[in-house]
């Protein structure tokens, strides 16, 4: 797979993660692009020992962790100003707070709870965390569940 | 308790902004750039710092070993601090960012911790031997005046190197290792949430 093909492939979901861990648009769009640097740089040396998606998503998800070593910035709209002024009319506000409910998590669950909502194979979020299987069943049900309640008590603020 | 909130839908309905393979390859442009800066960079300044020493020993003539031996020990510091400086640099590019998280997280602790005891030993020694290499290179210069002078110029030295060893030094360690050690702490924090949910099963 050329990186160009990577790119295309899979830009939204690194976008999407990225976007789960920080809640900023700016910030994770960062993140996103720094992620693909790295794939960039380390296409080269890729060995097919895991799928190509384990792979970039180990990449990605270790350059979230390592954001706690840049300073602090302060939270931005969820939004770009560009982005808003088209679609935020359109823009539910559930997914703007399952954002923020994912980015409020201890940072492992927001890795872990991004990677299932995309749709990687548990076992797949095992091998990019380095957790075991069950435990990432068993996290990913309380998680859910955490989920739910924050929903619901929301729902009812409303 | 399951829910009814599908949050797969939710999530994948985000808006995203659309990968911009022009801006990337800025991004990619400016980074390689930044490294060959950073390379030359250093290397003026290792540079710069050796044309220094060769211009003093040629132009001063020093006629005592203790002088020779002053600049090459100020001149070593500054080159040891920063060989020292790009080596734990390097230290981040060993990083394997490809393994997986738990590994990643520990590796980074290591690192950091390693970086910690560097910057520690370093502050120590960079000081030190500034200290040795500028009372060694004075004495050539001293010992032409006379004795009061000489004296009243080595305690002024000895008081600027005191204040330096006893209140400039202990507070650059202290702010570089504060800001280590909350990095640290942080990190331990997230690899404590790994190690605290394996007991789950």
């Amino acid at each position: 797979m050329t990186f160009d093909e990577i790119y295309k492939i899979y830009w939204q979901k690194i976008f999407r993660l990225c976007l789960g861990y920080v809640n900023d648009f700016d910030w994770a769009k960062d993140i996103a692009q720094e992620t693909f640097i790295i794939v960039w740089q380390q296409l080269p040396k890729f060995k097919h020992e895991s799928a190509v998606g384990t792979w970039i998503f180990r990449i990605a998800t270790n350059n979230c962790l390592r954001q706690i070593e840049k300073d602090k910035r302060t939270p931005k709209a969820a939004l770009p100003d560009d982005l808003k002024d088209e679609k935020q009319s359109s823009i539910e506000p559930q997914i703007r707070f399952l954002y923020q409910c994912i980015a409020e998590l201890p940072e492992t669950d927001r890795i872990i709870i991004s990677l299932e909502l995309e749709d990687v194979k548990q076992s797949e979020i095992a091998s990019i965390t380095g957790l075991s299987e069950a435990n990432i069943r068993v996290k990913i049900h309380r998680i859910k569940e955490k989920l739910s309640q924050k929903f619901k008590a929301h729902a009812h603020e409303q | 308790m399951s829910s009814n909130i599908n949050f797969k839908d939710l999530w994948k309905q985000q808006p995203v902004i659309e990968p911009d393979m022009k801006d990337l390859v800025n991004r990619l442009h400016q980074f390689k750039q930044s490294n060959i800066r950073r390379l030359i960079m250093t290397n003026i300044l290792l540079i710069a710092t050796s044309l220094f020493i060769g211009f003093v020993w040629y132009y001063y003539q020093p006629k005592f070993i203790t002088t020779k031996m002053g600049i090459v020990i100020t001149v070593l510091a500054m080159v040891i601090y920063l060989f020292v400086y790009n080596k734990m640099a390097a230290l981040f590019n060993k990083i394997d960012n490809t393994s997986d998280n738990t590994h990643y997280l520990q590796k980074l602790i290591i690192i950091k911790g390693k970086q910690r005891f560097l910057q520690h030993t370093m502050m120590n020694l960079y000081f030190a031997m500034l200290m040795t290499g500028i009372c060694l290179y004075m004495y050539e210069y001293t010992s032409r005046m006379t004795m009061t002078a000489g004296i009243i110029t080595y305690a002024v030295t000895l008081t600027w190197f005191i204040f330096n060893w006893f209140y400039i030094r202990p507070k650059t360690i202290k702010k570089q290792q504060a800001k280590l050690d909350d990095l640290i702490s942080k990190f331990d924090g997230i690899n404590k949430q790994i190690l605290d949910d394996s007991h789950l099963l």
